[in-house]
């Protein structure tokens, strides 16, 4: 999958997760200035709701996570793994800032 | 082949009877036998102890052991009014209102009936006894036109009883026969300090008085003429004095009585009748008659062993454990009477020989003694009055058995810093016998809420005076197995709620990275926290500053409903719920918010809490939505936040003929003060115009109630997963005093409640409960009355729409573009919602119809059985 171009740098909002389109899939950006750029699938595997954009984001063990807004699972910012149950994992995305815009992709 | 179950018969449903079945159904045996229950009274079993506090309320609810669903849900038969006439011990059966009923075992639990000395004029016209529900209504009828009472007997009974028409209104009277109250539990001199207290509150106390016979008198309705001479006038009569064994059944078919009454039974509360049990207040065992409730409970748990055994026999199986007996009962027993606390252990009248201790401080109001053995090594018995705070230690140091490892005098002044050190067998409860091992079991097996503890064990659910001592039973054994008592809220704070609330109180701290920095377990320079603690701090911030929860500071903490000021809904939709003041709206109103409903197409229903849910909002209309609900002159509902939800109502005295005040004036009033609250869980109220409660206000953590007078408040109630009736915490209150407790009440549980704490379980975690509570809120027993008021009306002042101000806010509003790039969605499925009823649901939603239940009534898909309430869809 090529890297796609989703907004400006400048929009991306700080400290809290937002959506974005990435080739017809729904996706949750969190930015957390210093600590780096995460994209993740917005479909809460769960429930199967486009949600995760919208959930709180935590701090276990040095690892990120954010937390489901419906039932409170936690997703792994950087692997995508469900901390409560295994069989359930999201995809991660890779980011990459390129003159002012934001990048995406699935990784290979 | 099917085989009949063996029946079994309990002839009586009062406490000793109904604790019988309990028993029965926790060992499953209700599944081996087909059981039947033969209650006299109308109602189900009651606690006869706190009969006085059917006064408080004038109904027999809050006294309710169970329900008739209860026992219909185990499988036993309940029958009420039933009188039974006869038993036949050889061909084992009864006779019930003529009707022959068969058993193959019997249990007689039949009780104990009030005594009334044979005095010429006793069956005057309001001349009454003190033991059912039927009797306080009798009561309560008489005092409706009577000024005074006496009631004849002061012991135990006699006291409550004069509790009773002291609550009444009556200018109240003791008459004993002894020359001291409570002759049976206390010596001369408790006795007397016990006199002068009661006289204190104003009621009169007449010793070594025999009434010799009543007639009319010249200013009352009766006349009491004394042996002595004297007399005394007086409206209406209580007799209380003392009870007798309800033995008439038994003794009737041939079945053994002692000579002075009673069912004689054996140490397993066998009778002389064949596979007949008798148990609690009829039963004789070796000669004593036990006028407590404890062993009436005990023996219960003997019979239902001893039948649990005969049915392991049966079944050709050895049993596994022996079968309990009766050895006896302790007859120790702590109460309220009359407001003073009294207390009286083991023989604690004394006895030949016994060496004593004994402490009068006349200044306090405080009585004790302690009866030692002749050698002075052995605790047998005291008598505590005034202050009975070392009963627990004191009851624990008898039952051991053990000899003193201190002298004497020093249980008199016990340090209460030092630890109190109980042996494994201890009895801490004995309301419901449960001993220390048995609460360090179900701490190590992973209880550790005295709440749980309470549910599980039952310990501290009777008269709840053993509650501290759980707590430290709870707290050590957690401290033993290296687990840190103050539990932290998660794994980034090692305190909990309320050590966060004061040291965010204490040390000014208004945002969480602050909070963090100082206060987290672990360093972090992100300082996230999680959805543990974030929302937590949230709400501590928003009770202690009320600043707008949205600000840049608090945005990022809130949780999934808070972050969007919507309840979310399964299928990533919003709910939007406007407030509605005790369920009043104009038709303008109405119309207003139908229109906005269709035009933003939201399936429309009416909540639990007398306003308007309107779901499947998409997240991207909601600032449209409200600032159209806005214009039309509405304001936040806070349906999405732990705060104050509603005040139900009903119509009050303004429409309604039976209404004694305007309870929806009050409601509204009501909502609109405590509006914007942010508190640990959600609260809901509820006023009632009278006793009729159609507002259910006692199902609510506020209820309030209308009497001739002003206002009854009840707390802690609660609907939900574990019902709970509020507790009647004041009565005939002004609307001043009204506002001022609950203003107090509510901040003290936002102050101290643990996360996500309902009132309900926070008030059983209290140690000490109601009582507690009152004397924090009434009495201002820790000083806190004033602060209270003022962070109170700090919160009510700064009260804002939030999303009026939200919709003036450019930064807030961007929340709600849900993607950055919104031109490059794809092409949606617009079938996101099937349309049912006339309304839309979620497309995968399955929307029932009932057939079942509709055929034959109407046409399919006419009745809305979907039973939506913000309890349940709020998370």
């Amino acid at each position: 999958m090529n890297w796609i171009t989703i907004c400006d740098e400048q929009a991306l909002p700080a400290k809290r997760g937002i959506a974005a389109w990435v080739a017809g899939k729904a996706v949750a950006v969190f930015h957390l200035g210093d600590a780096g750029i995460y994209a993740i699938d917005n479909i809460d595997p769960a429930t199967g709701v486009s949600v995760l954009s919208r959930g709180l984001l935590c701090e276990f063990d040095n690892e990120l996570y954010v937390a489901s807004p419906l039932h409170k699972q936690h997703y792994s910012l950087t692997t995508g793994r469900c901390l409560e149950n295994e069989a359930l994992s999201i995809d991660i995305y890779e980011i990459k800032r390129q003159s002012g815009k934001i990048l995406a992709r699935l990784p290979a | 082949m099917k085989v009949d179950k063996p029946k079994l018969v309990i002839v009586g449903n009062g406490m000793v009877g109904h604790h019988f079945v309990e028993q029965l159904c926790e060992q499953q045996l209700n599944r081996h036998y087909d059981v039947t229950v033969f209650g006299s009274e109308s109602l189900p079993a009651y606690d006869r102890v706190q009969l006085s506090k059917y006064f408080e309320s004038s109904s027999a609810d809050s006294l309710m052991l169970a329900t008739e669903t209860d026992y219909a849900a185990q499988g036993v038969g309940l029958q009420l009014g039933q009188q039974v006439s006869n038993i036949d011990q050889h061909n084992k059966q009864l006779t019930v209102n003529g009707e022959t009923v068969f058993y193959d075992t019997l249990v007689l639990a039949t009780g104990s009936f009030p005594f009334v000395p044979p005095i010429k004029g006793n069956d005057r016209r309001d001349c009454l006894v003190y033991r059912t529900i039927d009797d306080l209504e009798a009561i309560e009828q008489a005092a409706t036109t009577a000024k005074s009472g006496v009631v004849i007997g002061g012991g135990l009974l006699g006291l409550e009883a004069a509790n009773a028409l002291s609550a009444l209104g009556l200018d109240t009277h003791v008459v004993e026969f002894a020359p001291q109250l409570m002759s049976v539990q206390l010596n001369d001199r408790g006795g007397e300090l016990l006199k002068q207290k009661i006289e204190a509150l104003g009621l009169g106390v007449h010793l070594s008085k025999a009434t010799q016979e009543i007639i009319d008198g010249e200013r009352a309705q009766h006349r009491l003429n004394f042996s002595d001479g004297s007399f005394l006038e007086t409206d209406m009569i209580v007799f209380s004095a003392g009870i007798r064994p309800q033995d008439a059944l038994a003794r009737e078919c041939g079945i053994s009585i002692g000579e002075r009454g009673g069912i004689v039974i054996d140490d397993c509360c066998l009778t002389s009748a064949k596979d007949v049990y008798a148990i609690g207040e009829c039963a004789l065992w070796q000669q004593q008659i036990f006028g407590l409730v404890a062993p009436g409970y005990q023996m219960a748990k003997v019979a239902v062993s001893q039948i649990a055994k005969q049915l392991l026999d049966n079944s050709l199986v050895s049993p596994a454990t022996e079968a309990l007996r009766f050895t006896g009962a302790d007859m120790s027993t702590k109460l309220k009477l009359l407001g003073v606390d009294v207390a009286s252990i083991g023989e604690s009248r004394g006895f030949e020989h016994a060496q004593y201790v004994e402490l009068s401080d006349v200044q306090a109001g405080v009585y004790k003694k302690l009866w030692l053995d002749e050698t002075g090594e052995y605790l047998r018995g005291a008598v505590l009055v005034g202050n009975v705070d070392d009963y627990s230690h004191l009851l624990s140091q008898y039952l051991s058995g053990e000899a003193l490892e201190d002298p004497a005098v020093t249980l008199l002044m016990v340090d209460d810093s030092a630890p109190l050190v109980l042996k494994d067998n201890a009895i801490v409860c004995s309301c419901h016998q449960v001993t220390k091992a048995d609460i360090v079991e179900q701490v190590i097996a992973g209880k550790h809420q005295l709440a749980e503890i309470k549910s599980c064990t039952k310990a501290a659910s009777g008269c709840g005076g053993c509650a501290a001592v759980v707590q430290q039973i709870i707290d050590e054994t957690m401290q033993a197995q290296g687990l840190e008592t103050e539990s932290g809220i998660c794994c980034h704070f090692d305190y909990d709620r309320q050590a966060l609330f004061h040291l965010c109180q204490v040390e000014n701290i208004s945002d969480f990275e602050q909070l963090y920095q100082l206060h987290a377990k672990d360093a972090s320079k992100l300082a996230l926290g999680c959805d543990i603690c974030k929302p937590v701090a949230a709400s501590i911030f928003a009770t202690l500053e009320n600043e707008y929860v949205l600000n840049e500071k608090h945005v990022a903490l809130q949780d999934s409903n808070d972050a969007y000021l919507g309840n979310l809904q399964k299928d990533g939709s919003y709910s939007v719920v406007p407030r509605v003041a005790g369920g009043e709206i104009t038709p303008d109103k109405l119309i207003a918010m139908g229109q906005i409903a269709k035009r933003y197409d939201l399936y429309t229903k009416i909540t639990g809490g007398q306003r308007i849910d309107m779901f499947g909002a998409a997240l991207s209309d909601l600032p449209a939505i409200w600032s159209e609900l806005i214009a039309e002159g509405f304001e936040t509902g806070h349906a999405y936040g732990k705060s104050l939800r509603t005040v139900k109502s009903c119509v009050g005295n303004t429409w309604c003929r039976y209404g004694v005040q305007d309870s929806l004036g009050l409601a509204i009033a009501l909502e609109n003060r405590y509006k914007g609250l942010r508190s640990p869980h959600k609260i809901k109220f509820a006023v009632s115009g009278c006793t009729r409660e159609c507002a259910e206000a006692q199902s609510k953590d506020i209820g309030v109630i209308a009497t001739e007078k002003g206002w009854n408040l009840f707390v802690c109630g609660n609907g939900g997963m574990r019902p709970r009736h509020g507790d009647l915490f004041a009565t005939d209150l002004s609307t001043e005093q009204l506002v001022s407790y609950i203003d107090r009440i509510l901040m003290f549980y936002t102050k101290t409640a643990a996360r996500l704490q309902r009132t309900s379980v926070w008030l059983e975690s209290l140690v000490g409960g109601l009582e507690y509570l009152q004397s924090v809120i009434v009495d201002d027993s820790l000083g806190l009355g004033a602060e209270l008021e003022s962070q109170m009306s700090k919160i009510v002042a700064s009260y804002q729409c939030e999303w009026k101000t939200s919709l003036q806010d450019d930064v807030f509003l961007q929340r709600f573009n849900e993607f950055i790039n919104p031109n490059d969605a794809p092409l949606r499925d617009e079938t996101q919602y099937q349309y049912q009823r006339a309304q839309k649901f979620p497309m995968s939603s399955e929307v029932q119809t009932f057939g079942a239940v509709t055929h034959g009534l109407s046409k399919t898909g006419d009745i809305a059985i979907t039973q939506l309430d913000e309890e349940e869809v709020l998370v």
